[in-house]
């Protein structure tokens, strides 16, 4: 086995899901004794490609190029397409985000290669190696095989162990010859300026749903995830009426989550939203219908009015 | 101007999933279809977007007969004709998936595609780029906002990423997938799911298109994920909560 992770930058630092990535490939390489290597792609890294190289990879080409300033799927799938051809990488590993599952399809088409989306865990049937996914909205697991040579798979950050430490490996800078033509432009990101924690690796997340009843309220909500260093996530609902801009969605079609504590409030805990939380450690509802579907998959649950205990946890923590 | 939309039938969401596994273990159990919800504002889009040049709505499904139902309601929102590719029974991945709408694509040479951002059943995310990479277009997924420039060579989409909305500027011919909040999908009316009966549909078999039939991936089994303990412990007031909260070490 050859491994590649690709490693990206995420505004203008590494992406933290990256570390999934270089775990599955550190799996990988232990189950048949082989070294791994990675590539990072972006535009003026700065010293983010010494900051990647301490998990014991053999090789990190360092793509570096203004080609790569903004995200684009075919530049980016021709430079990994190449540098896999070139060096001969037949498991091609990359996070389980909007960039990867974007242009990774197209890479594996590229490569002619079969693909695993969010392989959540490596295992065995009949001695060949499969990868376990999360699917159906998360409320079953999937077993897949990959039958070409070349593997092409994105890793699901939440249930993945942090990667071990290890040596710095050769720094070699590829030229992927990658030319952008006028097929599609970037013109910007919109944005919503926060000062919280990055919502997808936060430790503690407040999620607010339709419960809180206007965009009001979410200074309040505001206020308790400051007080307890949290980031804020938001259901499907919250962010359809605009409360909310569409990065803070938490669920089947916005971010899967794993933070140790999980607070949803005024959330009815709906299979689209559950199968972004799942990973979380400890999920904490307030919600004042005993029957909300949420008790279900929480770990401490209050049937109480939320206008009454948000302020309340403030005052009191 | 002509747009290709893909629909696939899928189990209805709220399917338990044990039930949902054991229909895809083949061990029977009845499954409601329903078409994928992204899919369907898929089709939404392209029938809002007749107003400005969209004149043939042409739906795209791999699926056999007993799923005409969903393809029906689909062509009953508002499109003009469909093309089925029956499967023949065989298991087929992304790629065949990719390679037989290709295959439309080719022949009909419509200005674009849209399709839904993925499957709701084995939540892929696949065709779409593939397709896109197997003609050689641009590709923009996860779409919410699309606006057509004035000579309608290229669109202006909003994309919902994990960093915010990105806002690309695409030349056409292009596949374009569809997140929730581009639209609201409406419902087919009675009478436009009866007339969908006489909207001209042509059938193709996937074996007379020479795509390679070996999978290339194969699912080996499944399995329900470990529950969450499913005994939540339930605390009387706010006071109750903070002491929980403080013995487990969850807050200091
Ligand atoms: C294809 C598809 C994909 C989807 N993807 C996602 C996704 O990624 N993420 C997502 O979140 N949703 C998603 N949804 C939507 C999902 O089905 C639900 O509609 C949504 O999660 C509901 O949001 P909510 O819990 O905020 O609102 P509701 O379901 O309306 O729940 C509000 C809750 O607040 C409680 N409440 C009200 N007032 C108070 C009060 N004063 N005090 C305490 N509790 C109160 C109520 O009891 C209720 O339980 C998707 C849907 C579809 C069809």
């Amino acid at each position: 086995m050859n491994i590649l992770v690709v490693a990206e930058m995420q505004l203008g630092k590494l992406k933290p899901s990256n570390r999934a990535s270089i775990r599955m490939a550190q799996d990988l390489a232990k189950k048949d004794g082989d070294s791994f290597s990675m590539v990072l792609l972006g535009h003026q890294l700065g010293d983010a490609a010494n900051e990647l190289n301490r998990f014991g990879a053999k090789k990190l080409f360092v793509i570096d190029a203004p080609e790569f300033e903004h995200y684009l799927a075919k530049p980016l799938t021709d430079a990994v397409s190449n540098l896999a051809r070139e060096h001969g990488f037949d498991r091609i590993v990359g996070c389980e985000a909007t960039t990867a599952r974007d242009f990774f399809p197209r890479l594996a088409g590229a490569l002619d290669a079969g693909m695993c989306r969010g392989v959540s865990a490596l295992c065995e049937v009949n001695g060949e190696t499969c990868y376990q996914r999360a699917v159906f909205s998360g409320m079953a697991l999937r077993t897949e095989r990959i039958h070409t040579p070349i593997h092409v798979m994105t890793v699901d950050p939440t249930t993945m162990d942090d990667p071990t430490e290890g040596g710095a490996g050769e720094v070699v800078a590829f030229d992927a010859g990658v030319t952008v033509g006028d097929e599609i432009r970037f013109v910007e990101l919109r944005r919503a300026k926060s000062e919280r924690p990055d919502l997808s690796v936060a430790d503690r997340v407040v999620g607010a749903g339709r419960g809180i009843k206007s965009a009001e309220y979410l200074e309040t909500i505001g206020a308790l995830a400051d007080k307890l260093g949290a980031a804020v996530g938001a259901t499907r609902a919250v962010v359809d009426a605009g409360w909310l801009p569409n990065e803070f969605q938490v669920g089947q079609t916005g971010k899967a989550i794993a933070p140790k504590l999980y607070f949803a409030i005024g959330i009815s805990g709906a299979v689209q939203h559950a199968a972004g939380i799942r990973g979380a450690k400890t999920i904490v509802a307030i919600n004042k219908d005993a029957e909300a579907p949420i008790f279900k998959i929480a770990d401490i649950g209050i049937v109480a009015d939320l206008f009454d205990v948000v302020p309340q946890l403030i005052e009191g923590l | 101007m002509k747009v290709l939309v893909t629909v696939k039938p899928v189990a209805d969401p709220n399917t338990p999933p044990a039930a949902w596994i054991a229909e895809q273990e083949g061990k029977g159990g009845s499954v409601n279809d329903v078409a994928n919800y992204f899919d369907l504002i898929a089709v939404e889009q392209a029938i809002r977007l007749k107003d400005i040049g969209v004149t043939d709505i042409c739906i795209v499904s791999v699926t056999d007969d007993s799923k005409m139902a969903q393809v029906r309601s689909a062509i009953a929102m508002g499109a003009n004709r469909a093309t089925l590719i029956d499967p023949e029974g065989k298991q087929l991945g992304a790629y065949q998936l990719a390679a037989s709408i290709a295959h439309v694509v080719k022949k009909e040479e419509p200005a674009f595609v849209l399709m839904g951002k993925q499957a709701t059943d084995d939540d892929a995310s696949q065709v779409g780029p593939l397709l896109a990479g197997m003609l050689g277009w641009p590709q923009a997924t996860f779409v919410s906002e699309i606006g057509f420039n004035d000579d309608r060579s290229r669109v202006t989409v909003g994309r919902e990423t994990d960093e915010g909305v990105e806002v690309l500027d695409v030349k056409l011919p292009a596949i374009i997938t569809c997140d929730l909040r581009l639209n609201e999908p409406r419902y087919a009316t009675l009478p436009n799911l009866i007339k969908s009966k006489k909207a001209p549909m042509e059938r193709l078999k996937f074996t007379d298109l020479g795509i390679e039939d070996k999978p290339r991936v194969t699912v080996e089994a499944y399995s329900l994920p470990p529950g969450r303990s499913g005994k939540a412990k339930m605390v009387a007031d706010t006071a109750e909560l903070l002491t929980t909260l403080k013995d487990m070490k969850l807050v200091d």
